[in-house]
Formats: C-alpha cells, sequence, structure tokens
C-alpha cells in the first residue's frame, strides 16, 4: 500500500504555512503527527497533492497553562505530540480527562509522534480526544490567512471525518477550560483490544455544588455516531439530581437518547446504543466519586 | 480518489540524515517511505512491512531516539535526523547486543518478521526505564503484533534484557 | 471396532534409548536466531536481483460481477510501467491453478470475464517500483456488472441460488455422508441425546509476513528460477512448473525465510503465477509481493467456516455411546484443496473418547467470498470445538462432572494403539493423566473458591476445560479420500536430508523443507548431535532449492519434528555405519566391534585406539585404495523418509485407514472474567499439560504451544472475517481483522506429559497446532463457565462483545 505522489512543503513559519494552504485549498493536507494522514494515504483513502508538513513551524508545539483575568486555560498548541500531553503535570492538573483519554489512544510509538490537534482535527468518531475536548467544553484555534478565530467543540465536529474549518484554515491549539473545584471526570471505554479505537467511549465531567447535589455535567460520547456527541438528555437527568445511584442509572438509560451510531465489523448500531448506556452509568459513577474526593485521580 | 494532474514528477525533496551512524545526502521522493527508504535505497532489509498502516508494528525503527514507525513518516520529513535500524545492533564480529541475546536465551522469537520491530521498540524502553517489568514492556511494545510467539517469551526477554542492561552498567561503575 | 493391523515399533539398533539420550530432549539454543536477530535473513521481500521489477495486482471492489471491459491504456502509459496484464492475457503466460483433487471448476490467478469474491486479482502490472505499480493500479478503467452477491452458505444451498459457478449445477461442490458403527442403533439406545448447533466462523491465519514471489524467467533458454516463501518447492515442483508453463526440469524454486504461515503458505499458487506471468511478459525478475490487504483479501489463508448441528448420544452412567455430525462448510468462490479439512477433521472427530459410532454429514458449499486454504488446525479445530462443547453439555445435563464424565470416557492406557470408528489410528497416550495433572497444576480449588468469592460481589470468573486431540504427521489420502475415484490418489508425504561429513570431517545437513518460523535447523543439530555424540553447533544446516532437495512436504500438519528427525536420523546413521565401516577397516577390526561414541570411532569398551571423523573423513574422501573395497568415496546420504505408519482407505470407505495416527493430547485450563454488561472477556490465567509423545525440545515446544493458544485467543474473542450483505468484505486490514496483542495474553503455564509414540524415531510427536486446536473450545468453556448462573450457553466463536451481551440478553429473556 504505497501512497499516491504530492508535492512536499515544510513551511518555517506559520504565515508561510497559512499561504500555502490558501494557494491549494482542498488539494492540501496538513501533515503533523501523520499517525492518521499517513495512514490514509497509504491506504489511497486520501491523496492531497500538496502535504504541508508544519512540523517545522516554531511555536506550535507549545503547551502551556495561560492565567489570564478569567478561569486558568490549557493549551496545547498543534504539534504537541499525544505522549507529551499524556505525561504532562499540567494536563495532569488541570484536564485530567484529556490524560485519561488520551492513554487508551493506540500504542506508545504512534502517540510520540501523533498529536492531540491532530486526533481533533481529524474528527474520527469513535476517537478518544474529539471526546474528551468535547467533555471538557474545549474551543479550536483555527488560523488562516485573513486572520484567527475559536470554535467551540460543540460546533466544530460536524461529521464523520468533518469539521467546520474552511478551506485554508488550519488547527493552531486546542484550548481547555482547566478544570474547577468540586469537579471530577471520567473516561470509559470498550475496545475490542488494548488500543483500538472504542467501540463506544464515554468522556464526562461532573461539577457538585456546595450541598453535593450535581451543578453540572457534560457527557460526550464516542463511537455512538456520525460524529462525538453529548448525551444531552442524559446530562439533564443527572443536573439538579444528588447524584446518588437512582440519579446515575437515570441518566445512563437517557445515554442513548437520539444516538444514530454507525454500526461495523466492532459493533451494530444497537450495540454501541447499549454500551452508550452503560458505559455513561460507569462513568458518571467514577467521575461523581472523584468530584467529591480532594483531588482527581488520573 | 484524486489523482495529480500534474504530469511532471513532484520536485524532490532534500534529506540529510544519519542512518546507524552513517550520514547520508540524499534526494528523495516526497512519498517515498521512510521504511523504503531503509529497504530500498539503503539496503537495511532488517526493517520489515506487515501492514502499512501503523498496527503490526515490525517497521518499528528510532527516529531521533523515539520508537517510530518507519511506514508512517515520509522519508522526507527527516532532514537532518538520526535514524537507528536493527542492524545497528550486534558487532561487526558477530558479537549479539544484549538485547538480541535475551531474546536468543529466552527464545523470544520463532518466525522473526516482527522481531526487529521488537528489539527497536526494547532499545527506547531500555533508554528510557532501568528494568522494566511486565506492564512496562506490555506498554511500551503493546502495539507490535506477533502471530508466532504468544508473546510470554517477548515479554520474559525484554526483561531479562533490562536486567542485563542494568548488570552491565552497574558492573562499569564498580 | 477393529484391531489395528501389527506394526513394528521402530528400531533403536546402536543408539541410545530414552533416558540415556544427550541432546534429544533437551532446551538447545535455536540456531536460526542470529540470522534473523540480525536482521539479516533473507525473506522474499528482500530478494533484490538485477533489473528486477515489483508487481501489483487490481482487485475487484465487487463480490460478484461479470467484467464488462478493462482498458489498461492510461496505465500503460505512465512512466515506469513495463507490463499491464488482463486475466485473459495473464492466461496466454501461465496456467489454471493445479489443485489437490480436481477443481469442479478452474481457478486462474487473474479473473477473467467474471470474478467471484471482493479483492480477486482483475488485472496485474509490473513496473520500476511498487509505488508507480500502484500508481498503474489506479489508473487502470474496469468497467463491470455487479451480480447478486451469495453470502450466507444456507441460501448458497438452495436451488435457486444464484450460481458462483454457472458450469455447476449447485453450490454445493460437494456432499457426503458417512456412518461408522451402528450410528442409529446407538441413537436408539441412548439415554441422552444432547444436541448443539455450533457456528464457527470464517478466520485466517494472517502472518506477519505475506506471501510473496520473484519469478525470474529466461525466455532464451526457457528456465524460470522463482524465490518464494511457498513450502511445496521440494514436495510438488512439477505442479508449480505446469502452472508457470515451464517443463518440470527447467524450474528452480528457491526458498526463502518465512515470517510465519500456520499453513498458509503451502501452495500459495496465486502469488507465484502473477509472478511468473509478469516475468514471462517482461523478460525480467518480477517481485510479487502481496501487501496486506493483498493477503487478508486473496490469500489461501483462510480457515473453516462451519454450521454443525451436532448430537452426541449417551447412556444414563454419562458413557459416550454414538456422535453425529451435519456440517456445513462455506467454501470460498473455489475448492483448490477440496474438502481435505474435513479428510483432516476426521483423523480424530471422537475426540479421546471411547465413541463407538460416528455419522459424517458434509457440506461443501460455494459463496463469494475468497477460498479456503489451511489455517493451523486445518479442520480439526472446529471438530474439537462441538465435541467439547456436546460433552460439557452431557455432563450437565447428566449432573455429572465435567472432569468426571471425560474420565469415564477416555480411552484407556492399555487400549493403544486405538483404532477410531473412522480409521484413524491413536498411537499412544494417557488422558487421564494429562487431566489430573492439569487440574492440579491449575489449582482447580483455589480457583472455584474465588469464583465464589467474586460471584457475591456480582463478578462472573470461569474456568475452562477442554482435554483433546492434536494429530500429527498427516498422509496425502486425508486430501481425497472422501471421493470414491479420485483423480491423484497420492499416498506419499515423506520427507529427505541430504547429509554429508566433508573431508575435515565437518557435518553439513542440508534439508528440503524451508523456514516457516519452526526450527528445522535446531531439530536436525540435535539429533545428529545424539547420532554422532558431537556438538550440535558444530552441525551446519542449509535449506535445498528444488533442484537440489529430495522429496519433502515440509512443515504443516505438526509432522515436522517427527518426519524430520526420522530423515535426519536415517541419514546419519548411513553415514555412521559406514564410518564405522571404514574406521574398522583403518584399526583392523570388525565394524561389530567398532563404536562412535563423542565424534570419536574406537573399539566398543576400550577407548584406546580412536579416530576421529576428520580423519575418517579424510580417508573417506581422498583414499580410496585404504577403504574397504565396497565402498565407495565420500561421506554422502540422501535419505527419505516415509510416513512412519499409514494405510490405505477400504474401497467402500468404512475404514479411512491409519493416516494420521501420532496422536498429541492436551487439556487446557483457561481462567477468564466476563463483564456481561459489555460484553468483554478478559483472561486471567490458563494452565495447559500437554503430551506430544518424546519431547525433542522443551522451550522450542513451550514456544510452540503458547503461540498455538494466543492464536486460540484470537479464534476464541476476535478472529473473523465479516462480510457485508452485498458481498463486501467488512474486514479488509489488521484495523478490522484483529488478532491478539500482548495486553489480551494472560500468564500461560504449560507442563509435559511425555507417551513416547510407537511409531515414530526417539517416540516424538508433533507440536505446532496443539494451541489452537484446544484453546478456543476451552475458552469458549470458560465463558460459558462464567455465564453459568445466567444462563448462557456458548455455541459461537469468535465470542465478540457483542455476542457475548447478546447471549446474555437471549439467557435472561428465555431464547435458546
Amino acid at each position: 500500500m504505497k501512497p499516491a505522489a504530492f508535492a512536499y512543503l515544510a513551511p518555517r513559519d506559520l504565515d508561510e504555512a497559512l499561504d500555502q494552504l490558501a494557494e491549494h485549498g482542498a488539494d492540501a493536507r496538513v501533515l503533523a503527527g501523520g499517525q492518521s494522514l499517513v495512514r490514509l494515504m497509504n491506504a489511497r483513502l486520501a491523496s492531497p497533492s500538496v502535504v504541508v508538513d508544519i512540523n517545522r513551524v516554531p511555536g506550535l508545539d507549545a503547551l502551556a497553562v495561560t492565567n489570564g483575568s478569567g478561569p486558568a486555560t490549557l493549551r496545547l498548541g498543534a504539534t504537541v505530540r499525544q505522549r507529551t500531553s499524556e505525561l504532562s503535570a499540567d494536563v495532569a492538573t488541570h484536564a485530567p480527562l484529556l490524560a485519561e483519554a488520551g492513554a487508551h489512544v493506540a500504542h506508545a510509538p504512534v502517540r510520540s509522534r501523533g498529536t492531540v490537534v491532530g486526533s481533533v482535527a481529524f474528527a474520527d468518531p469513535s476517537a478518544e480526544l474529539p471526546a474528551a475536548l468535547l467533555a471538557l467544553d474545549g474551543r479550536v484555534v483555527a488560523r488562516s490567512r485573513s486572520g484567527e478565530r475559536t470554535i467551540e467543540a460543540d460546533d466544530f465536529f460536524t461529521g464523520p471525518f468533518r469539521t467546520s474549518l474552511d478551506p485554508g484554515e488550519m488547527v493552531v491549539a486546542v484550548e481547555v477550560p482547566a478544570v474547577g473545584a468540586r469537579t471530577g471526570s471520567a473516561f470509559v471505554e470498550v475496545a475490542r483490544r488494548h488500543g483500538d479505537l472504542p467501540v463506544c467511549g464515554v468522556a464526562a465531567t461532573v461539577t457538585r455544588a456546595d450541598d453535593g447535589s450535581v451543578a453540572g455535567t457534560r457527557i460526550a460520547l464516542c463511537g455512538a455516531g456520525e460524529r462525538p456527541v453529548r448525551a444531552r438528555a442524559a446530562e439533564d437527568a443527572l443536573t439538579g439530581s444528588d447524584g446518588g445511584e437512582d440519579a446515575v442509572a437515570e441518566a445512563a438509560a437517557r445515554a442513548a437518547d437520539g444516538l444514530s451510531p454507525i454500526g461495523d465489523c466492532h459493533g451494530s448500531a444497537d450495540f454501541r446504543r447499549h454500551l452508550a448506556r452503560v458505559l455513561t452509568g460507569r462513568a458518571l459513577r467514577t467521575a461523581i466519586h472523584r468530584a467529591a474526593g480532594e483531588a482527581t485521580d488520573v | 480518489m484524486s489523482e495529480t494532474t500534474s504530469t511532471a514528477a513532484p520536485e524532490k525533496v532534500r534529506v540529510r540524515l544519519t542512518v546507524n551512524g552513517t550520514s547520508h545526502d540524499l534526494l528523495v521522493e516526497p512519498r517515498t517511505l521512510l521504511a523504503d527508504l531503509l529497504r530500498g535505497d539503503l539496503g537495511l532489509t532488517g526493517t520489515h512491512l506487515g501492514c502499512e498502516q501503523g498496527v503490526c508494528g515490525s517497521c518499528t525503527v528510532l527516529v531521533d531516539g523515539t520508537a517510530t514507525r518507519s511506514c508512517l513518516v515520509f522519508a522526507a520529513q527527516l532532514d537532518g535526523a538520526t535514524v537507528r535500524t536493527v542492524e545497528s545492533l550486534g558487532g561487526v564480529d558477530g558479537s549479539l547486543h544484549p538485547i538480541q541475546r535475551a531474546f536468543h536465551e529466552n527464545h523470544g522469537l520463532q518466525c522473526g518478521f516482527c522481531t526487529p520491530g521488537m528489539l527497536m521498540g526494547t532499545c527506547e524502553l531500555l533508554e528510557r526505564t532501568t528494568e522494566p517489568d511486565p506492564d512496562d514492556v506490555r506498554e511500551a511494545l503493546g502495539g507490535n503484533l506477533c502471530r508466532c510467539t504468544g508473546y510470554q517469551n517477548i515479554v520474559k526477554s525484554v526483561c531479562a534484557a533490562g536486567r542485563a542492561l542494568a548488570a552491565e552498567r552497574n558492573g562499569a561503575q564498580v | 471396532m477393529s484391531t489395528v493391523e501389527d506394526r513394528p515399533t521402530t528400531a533403536t539398533t546402536g543408539s541410545p534409548r530414552e533416558g540415556e539420550r544427550r541432546w534429544v530432549g533437551r532446551s538447545v539454543p535455536r540456531k536460526e536466531d542470529p540470522k534473523l536477530l540480525a536482521g539479516r535473513a533473507t525473506f522474499v521481500g528482500d530478494v533484490t536481483l538485477p533489473g528486477m521489477l515489483h508487481g501489483a495486482v487490481l482487485r475487484s471492489p465487487h463480490a460478484h460481477a461479470r467484467i464488462v471491459s478493462i482498458d489498461t491504456s492510461a496505465a500503460e502509459a505512465i512512466p515506469g510501467v513495463a507490463a499491464v496484464l488482463t486475466g485473459a492475457q495473464a492466461a496466454e503466460l501461465v496456467n489454471p491453478m493445479p489443485a489437490f483433487c480436481a477443481e469442479p471448476v478452474p481457478q486462474t490467478a487473474v479473473a477473467i470475464e467474471r470474478v467471484r469474491y471482493p479483492g480477486e486479482a482483475v488485472a496485474i502490472v509490473a513496473a520500476t517500483d511498487r509505488y508507480i505499480a500502484e500508481d498503474a493500479c489506479a489508473a487502470i478503467r474496469v468497467e463491470y456488472e455487479v451480480l447478486p452477491a451469495v453470502v450466507d452458505p444456507e441460501a448458497a444451498m438452495a436451488p435457486d441460488a444464484t450460481r458462483i459457478h454457472e458450469t455447476l449445477d449447485s453450490n454445493v461442490a460437494f456432499h457426503r455422508t458417512l456412518d461408522f458403527g451402528d450410528v442409529e442403533g446407538d441413537l436408539a439406545r441412548a439415554h441422552t441425546v444432547v444436541r448443539t448447533r455450533a457456528r464457527w466462523h470464517r478466520m485466517g491465519a494472517q502472518p506477519m509476513e505475506t506471501a510473496g514471489a520473484v519469478a525470474s524467467w529466461d525466455p532464451f533458454d526457457k528456465s524460470m528460477t522463482v524465490y518464494s516463501n511457498s513450502n511445496f518447492h521440494n514436495f510438488l515442483p512439477w505442479a508449480f512448473a505446469g502452472m508457470l508453463g515451464v517443463s518440470t526440469n527447467r524450474l528452480r524454486m528457491i526458498p526463502c525465510a518465512v515470517g510465519g504461515s500456520f499453513g498458509s503458505k503451502h501452495f500459495i499458487t496465486k502469488v507465484l503465477a502473477i509472478a511468473g506471468a509478469l516475468s514471462k511478459a517482461t523478460g525480467r525478475p518480477v517481485q510479487y509481493l502481496e501487501d496486506r490487504v493483498d493477503n487478508i483479501a486473496a490469500n489461501d489463508n483462510v480457515g473453516c467456516d462451519r454450521i454443525y448441528d451436532a448430537e452426541l448420544a449417551l447412556a444414563e452412567d454419562g458413557e459416550m455411546l454414538g456422535l453425529t455430525l451435519r456440517i456445513i462448510d462455506d467454501y470460498g468462490a473455489y475448492f483448490q484443496f477440496a474438502h481435505g479439512q474435513h479428510g483432516n477433521a476426521m483423523a480424530q472427530p471422537t475426540g479421546p473418547y471411547r465413541i463407538s459410532s460416528l455419522r459424517y454429514d458434509v457440506s461443501c458449499v460455494l459463496t463469494n467470498k475468497v477460498q479456503q486454504g489451511f489455517f493451523r488446525g486445518a479442520g480439526a479445530d472446529p471438530g474439537n470445538f462441538v465435541l467439547e462443547r456436546l460433552v460439557d453439555k452431557a455432563a450437565e445435563q447428566l449432573g455429572i462432572d465435567r472432569a468426571e464424565i471425560r474420565r469415564r470416557n477416555f480411552i484407556r492406557p492399555d487400549q493403544f494403539p486405538f483404532k477410531t470408528p473412522p480409521g484413524n489410528v491413536y498411537d499412544s497416550g494417557n488422558y487421564a493423566a494429562v487431566l489430573d495433572k492439569a487440574l492440579e497444576l491449575a489449582g482447580i480449588d483455589d480457583w472455584r473458591a474465588e469464583q465464589e468469592r467474586l460471584r457475591a460481589e456480582g463478578r462472573y470468573l470461569g474456568i475452562g476445560l477442554a482435554t483433546c486431540q492434536e494429530r500429527t504427521g498427516y498422509n496425502a489420502s486425508e486430501w481425497w479420500f472422501l471421493y470414491d475415484n479420485p483423480p491423484l490418489p497420492a499416498t506419499s508425504t515423506p520427507e529427505s536430508v541430504k547429509m554429508d561429513v566433508d573431508a575435515m570431517g565437518g557435518v553439513r545437513v542440508e534439508v528440503g523443507c524451508p523456514l516457516w518460523g519452526n526450527s528445522p535447523e535446531t531439530v536436525v543439530s540435535q539429533v545428529v548431535a545424539e547420532e554422532f555424540g558431537i556438538d550440535p553447533g558444530d552441525v551446519s544446516v542449509t535449506y535445498a532449492d528444488s533442484t537440489t532437495g529430495a522429496m519433502s512436504a515440509g512443515p504443516g500438519g505438526s509432522r515436522l519434528t517427527i518426519m524430520l528427525s526420522g530423515a535426519t536420523r536415517g541419514a546419519a546413521r548411513t553415514i555412521r555405519d559406514k564410518m564405522i565401516r571404514i574406521a574398522a577397516h583403518a584399526m583392523e577390526m570388525d565394524p561389530a566391534d567398532v563404536e562412535c561414541v563423542d565424534g570419536t570411532f574406537r573399539a566398543k569398551g576400550a577407548p584406546g585406539t580412536s579416530m576421529s571423523m576428520a580423519d575418517i573423513g579424510m580417508r573417506a574422501h581422498l583414499f580410496f585404495h585404504d577403504t574397504p573395497e565396497d565402498e565407495s568415496s565420500g561421506l554422502v546420504a540422501v535419505h527419505t523418509y516415509d510416513h512412519p505408519y499409514s494405510t490405505p482407505p477400504s474401497a467402500d470407505r468404512k475404514d479411512m485407514g491409519a493416516f494420521y495416527p501420532m496422536v498429541s493430547h492436551a487439556c487446557h485450563i483457561p481462567i477468564v472474567e466476563v463483564d456481561p454488561e459489555t460484553g468483554v472477556v478478559t483472561l486471567r490465567a490458563y494452565y495447559a499439560v500437554n503430551d506430544c509423545g518424546t519431547v525433542m525440545n522443551p522451550t522450542l515446544v513451550e514456544g510452540q504451544i503458547v503461540g498455538g493458544i494466543v492464536q486460540g485467543i484470537g479464534a476464541a474473542l476476535m478472529e473473523e472475517y465479516r462480510y457485508g450483505e452485498d458481498g463486501a468484505l467488512d474486514t479488509p486490514t489488521f484495523r478490522e481483522y484483529l488478532v491478539p496483542s500482548m495486553h489480551e495474553v494472560p500468564e500461560i503455564v504449560v507442563e509435559h506429559l511425555e507417551t513416547p509414540s510407537p511409531f515414530t524415531e526417539y517416540g516424538v510427536k508433533g507440536a505446532g497446532e496443539g494451541g489452537r486446536l484446544v484453546a478456543p473450545t476451552a475458552i469458549a468453556s470458560a465463558v460459558d463457565d462464567a455465564l453459568k448462573p445466567l444462563g448462557v450457553w456458548v455455541d459461537e466463536l469468535p465470542m465478540t462483545p457483542e455476542r457475548v451481551v447478546g447471549m446474555v440478553t437471549d439467557a435472561r429473556e428465555g431464547r435458546p
């Protein structure tokens, strides 16, 4: 399985990269980690005529916590490796869900090259990191030659391997708000083998109020639709409840509401709905438990 | 599926890289995978291709010290890089590297096709972790598939290699 | 039951008996390792010849279609492309695939006019590199008329089903029912008849290395050289020659190191034909190496795909009386290996039990899928699965402990050699001892206690048990004996080596088999060391190509250790005896008074005067006048070792004869935990006691067993070819067809028990397939045991998470 021919561009700064993307439009693909793109190209499922390698663009590999006037923000640049995120103390502290989800992604050598942003931009509906971003209320920072904009995760994933990026636009970073007090998170999945894409995965965050009730929750599913989706009916069922077993069970029962999973050889649509319910319950139990604890354990 | 519309072949890319200690200054087609550069242009056929999707791990080499799927990186990306393959292990006199010796002593291979990938993954692991335990080994090599051995002896071999290297280091310090 | 005819056991004159052996039975380090560890072994993809081109294949996206037109003009115009061939063009250069029995329809490596499975080759290309060859494939324009795809084998059997081959009357390529013993009587007499409808899905060998060939056609002397990872270069080279359109004495097939096979690379005729056709078309060497997609789609590595309706008839006390098997086997679109997988299954369908009657009713059905080949187990794997399920079911229905019901029915040690109802013989065994040892090894009581403890926590631990046969060392009759009038009723499955001792006393052995990942060099060296008393490290082993190798069927059917030790011992004895005669002559003694000990030749019991291997070697090579009058110069022997015990089938096929009589046996006890909500099965521990007769090299045998067990884990939990309703292959790559990683493997503990074979040299039996023959059904048994409180019954493999959840749901809702 060998790729079709393409022109290789290795821009030295971001402006050059954006110029190249603007020039070539839909004929070009951005190459960061390449662990998804090169795989597709080898199979000729993607045959861009131009590949823009952004690995030499300075500044894109920054992983940082910024404390502006508002709550702290964790920002990962486009070439931050998945392995870096997985081992980062900042991620463990401020967005443990990202690290927990990230540990399930493929295997060490793939995570050493693959990037967090790349996985988000690839928008595989079964993948862990897009779902984690959704559960974390994250956002994507996109740049093009005409400027920069921020796209909320809720608005970013539009279909299988499709995002709301415009031609000529690339993701330069993802940002997640640092996890607040009394917030617990959990990521659980069923995969055929360790490291495989999940048949279904659930990323959940739960924030408790002072009285212990559930002040808010975000539940994101992967492998359960054409894109990572929020289980809004489950969220509604849980919010305001006491977070006890009955509330969790009711939320879990609603987790598959409105889902249109894509069935494949690893699981039918009905099986994915079933897993969505089972795993939502498990993720919520763990997240609620962690929300009650002093520190989130990853 | 789109095809290149221009009839001219895309421009070759200059890549200066070091492979197993030897420096090369090459002009490569953009689409040449690192694995094919190694196996074809450089005649280093010890690195094997099993899937060309990054799933089997047979093609694993070290790029700048990091275990890398050579089927998922274009040679063109590696200007300035250092690459190590299985041929860098073992001596010209036929002596086995301690990792190779550990695999031999613990029956860690049968057909040998996945073995170079296992060995290079082990190199990185043992540079990062002293005396890994079986869980460490699975974490590092879990993406390397083997169809022959059933893995048990591979894990044993890697742990034995870890102990051997640690003993060597300790011996050197004494 | 008829008795086994008297058969002399192997003579062991002049050589160490068990207990005195120095090398046979030791874990000698593996000779094959250094070159593999160094990355210096030559696999077929590493072969480079001057001017060599690279091949690629355009494959059909449809399961069933008529090829309306093929336009190769754009492809041919691409720079670097040397040849583009359609099926019709390739057919002018190479012939259809040879078949084990007469194939009901011809099969060509590249489809002509019609494609019959997704991924069937439609056109082939040779270019300066694989990248360009694939560019050319992408530029070939094929117009298809899509036809209805036949995916379900039962639907395929209907008289009005779409015909896979229009020249046949139906899609049932073969059907036969055979009764052995008093089947009806046993069914009538039974107190209990347990039944199961079981499903063993389509799986494939998926070795890490794909199949490939480098073919180099010389149009001037009409000869062809082929490097490949095929097994049969010294077994059926004339069949390859016929296919390639080369005179049988002008084909040279050269073996390469093989990156695993598990039965899939015996023949690989399509791959050789493609390389050969392209070489003939271009006049240059051409390498065709399957990529993973080629291999999964079109290699003959697919195993059985069976639906069983089975019954086991038992007396009230649990004595097993009779077994009936009605089997529908989905063979795919071609039938190159005929029903050989059922011949294979017939070696042991009644397992280790004294079952006295058998009905074997098999229908081989054609569908729009890639054809079956051979995959480790080769047909006996689903047979073991079904039988052990029936035994577990019987134990439950009769209220007898499942270990106890097995003990009651095991063939007893004093009954060997034992003739089974279909006719195959089991040479030796002690099944009760293996079972008891396994139960002790597993610490079964502790696991039962753990199971109880976990059940109280709402968790589901399961303990599996399976006691199964592993037939080893096949005779060719299994390929054809289900036919009354086979066109080629072959009965030879020999193995050969050529051994020579040179003028300096150096020993070299040239083997006829290839290196598949087993250990022929090590085994040969151990045998030579045993026979001469030299160090195995001093023996040099090389691999013969088809022009120098004598008949060798190579690895497969777990035969190689048996056959290679027979061939090596035979050659060693011939040379050693000659060296004794030469030494005796030189030392003026009677040959009967001379022995070979520790690589020296000396008077028996009086180590004084002696001669070294080098002394005799030099004398034999160059000193004709100083050797006995009737001896020729040199020390070389070619020894062909034939199957040690086989008998033909009877004309009425009431007795298939002995064709696979060296029968190993194992008991496996896996421990699993099942999550009934998600369907995930996790292996916690695994215990196996294995009896493969005399163990040639314990470490190597354990490696084979553990490797086979892990393939068995794959069969039990994840391996499956899946097809859409339109016939599309839904599992085309390693992301969909899943094989176990090291994360899915528990600690596997293996112990041995040895009941030597009376038929073989040293009493060895085979060990290659055993792990995969037993593990799938053992793990099914464990999952069954785990989910017993939920009323689940396992009868389908693989047990994917979705299937497990389905079983739990069905049981809860009272569905069978």
